[in-house]
């Protein structure tokens, strides 16, 4: 099968500060992967460099996406070519609704696949749909993005936009942190709602408590910028038990 | 020989805030259509108290030398929405007056607008006097949409009584030079006053708001609220001062301005103050200037909604808190729809008219 997304000995860094040493992943269609590893070993960068963060820069390596140069594709373009990033910290943009804001997203979408917006009835139903993956209340589609949200509340609503735009590529940057139990059920549930054979899932946390709700395919461990362990499942529960101090 | 035909010059100008039940008054060049101007005294807002702890006398003063005597005089109706559209047509200097008096309990609305047709270099000078008591409640949206030569003075003085109360929006969308002057004067028991402005600028455009608004009456009101999206090498300037007298207790009086800039040449300058004279009293002021925050940015792109769009939004949500202070619904989208598309950079023309004249 064809790779969705080839990573070739990526090197980054902020400022001056080099964090990602020399990554290579790749992903195919139907898999879930997930990253593990400590604060500070890289995982945020990467995700926030798949997803076109421009406070990042790529100093070496390549990361080619369907066959196309990723990084040559400004955030929005990453977006309407089927990649979703899940914020580990979703932004507050008060003023904006929800409803406003995932309107416009959608039919941004829907523009580039030459289709014709939603009406709002249209949308309204698709939004009433999708919210029930997350079993959300469709009050919050009227509230400013994110504004007032609780945390798990803000994890919810980026499942929900999640599947409003279904994406080929998700990566979710820490969506269980800051969950409680019922909450990390809902929001792996409608991950798992999600799944296909065509669409790729990258999940990246620090536990492996979302592991036992969402079965990855591979396991990585991230080690200060570099992927220094991969193999299945099972080695979610080996980190659990016994720490990074073993990639030392 | 032709015929001579009357055509009266509404029919002419289609005002792109159409309102459906509105009672309308055209006022083209500061003289009104099929409405007498009135000869009224100057409106008094100003203020002078004793602060006895400084043995002093502090005077507020507005100077009534130069009022015209004659006014374009607006009675509201209870629960109908005015709406004086004043159109300027010919480029000559234009001195006008506008005189609304509420004087009875119950609810009133009026909205004033001011347009320019052509790209003549129009010049205005106007007062605007606003009379509120007897528990009358007023809601006043002045709307100013002008061309980019013109150059707008506006003097807006407001005098609340007890128990009466007055919010008024300025939304200033479009302008070339434009002075707005509030003088506010609370001067009964339980009054309120409610100023709100929103100022889009591009370009060369200035925009100077000057506020004073005096609490001379204990357990009053006032909030403030302007703000401004700047773009180009657009500056504005706003001066605001509030004061309280003796008299003032139990005063609550809030005031902000907050400026969003849009590109890196446009000047944003704020100056609040409070002069407080009273002990039991609730007041806060502050300003802020900023830019777009990335973070905000880079999220609504990672939806897929391009840079331009996320922009957009953004400054409509900035926007969005001064227009949900214009209660009457239906005026409120129409403004909110008017900002959307002066944001956009379409005219600021009512979809249904195409007739561009503003």
């Amino acid at each position: 099968m064809e790779n969705l997304l080839e990573i070739k000995n990526l090197h980054a860094r902020i400022g001056d500060k080099e964090i990602l040493k020399g990554i290579n992943l790749t992903i195919k269609p139907g898999e879930v992967h997930t990253i593990m590893g400590r604060n500070g070993s890289g995982k945020s960068t990467l995700s926030a460099i798949l997803a076109g963060n421009s406070n990042y820069t790529v100093t070496q390596g390549s990361i080619t996406y369907q066959g196309r140069d990723l990084l040559k594709m400004s955030p929005e373009e990453r977006s309407w070519a089927g990649i979703f990033l899940g914020f580990q910290y979703p932004v507050e943009i008060p003023g904006v609704t929800n409803v406003n804001f995932m309107r416009t997203a959608v039919n941004e979408h829907r523009k580039q696949k030459g289709l014709p917006p939603l009406s709002a009835a249209e949308y309204l139903k698709l939004m009433r749909e999708k919210m029930a993956y997350v079993e959300m209340d469709p009050s919050f589609s009227s509230r400013g993005v994110n504004v007032g949200f609780s945390g798990g509340e803000k994890k919810r609503n980026e499942v929900f936009q999640m599947a409003m735009l279904s994406p080929l590529l998700a990566i979710l940057d820490e969506t269980d942190s800051g969950l409680d139990v019922d909450a990390l059920r809902i929001v792996a549930n409608g991950v798992n709602r999600l799944k296909t054979k065509d669409n790729a899932f990258v999940v990246i946390t620090h536990y492996q408590r979302l592991l036992d709700y969402i079965v990855p395919d591979v396991v990585h461990v991230l080690y200060k910028g570099r992927i220094v362990k991969t193999a299945g499942k099972e080695l979610a529960a080996e980190v659990e038990a016994h720490g990074y101090d073993e990639f030392e | 020989m032709e015929e001579f035909r009357y055509i009266p010059k509404s029919e002419l100008f289609k005002c792109s805030v159409d309102l459906p039940g509105a009672r309308k008054f055209f006022v083209w060049d500061g003289v009104p259509d099929g409405l007498p101007l009135k000869e009224a005294p100057a409106l008094d807002v100003s203020a002078s108290f004793e602060v006895s702890s400084r043995m002093e006398r502090m005077v507020y003063p507005v100077s009534l030398e130069d009022v015209p005597q004659k006014a374009v005089e607006i009675i509201p109706e209870e629960g109908t929405l005015t709406q004086v559209i004043s159109v300027r047509v010919s480029p000559s200097l234009v001195f006008g007056r506008v005189r609304i008096v509420c004087q009875k309990p119950g609810n009133y609305a009026v909205v004033l607008c001011s347009h320019t047709t052509g790209q003549e270099r129009f010049s205005t000078r106007e007062i605007v006097e606003v009379s509120v008591s007897g528990g009358a409640r007023l809601d006043l949206v002045a709307m100013q949409n002008e061309n980019s030569l013109s150059a707008h003075k506006s003097d807006f003085r407001l005098k609340i009584e007890e128990d009466s109360s007055l919010k008024m929006n300025i939304i200033t969308l479009h302008a070339g030079n434009v002075s707005n002057r509030i003088h506010s004067l609370l001067s009964g028991k339980k009054a309120e006053c409610w100023l709100n402005g929103l100022y889009l600028e591009d370009g060369e455009q200035i925009i100077d708001t000057d506020v004073t608004l005096v609490h001379n009456a204990p357990e009053c009101l006032s909030r403030q609220l302007f703000k401004g999206i700047l773009s180009g090498h657009s500056r504005s300037r706003f001066t605001g001062e509030v004061v309280v007298s003796p008299a003032g207790q139990k005063t609550e009086a809030y005031q902000a301005n907050n400026n969003l800039l849009v590109s890196d040449d446009a000047r944003a300058s704020s100056d609040p103050h409070l002069v407080i004279y009273a002990d039991d009293v609730k007041c806060s002021h502050g300003s802020t200037a900023g830019s777009v925050g990335d973070q905000e940015l880079f999220y609504m792109r990672s939806r897929g909604i391009s840079e331009s769009e996320a922009r957009i939004l953004q400054q409509q949500a900035f926007a969005a808190a001064v227009l949900e202070q214009v209660s009457r619904e239906e005026l409120r989208e129409r403004l909110s729809c008017l900002v959307e598309r002066r944001l956009r950079g379409e005219n600021t023309v009512c979809a249904a008219c195409g007739r561009g004249c503003c």
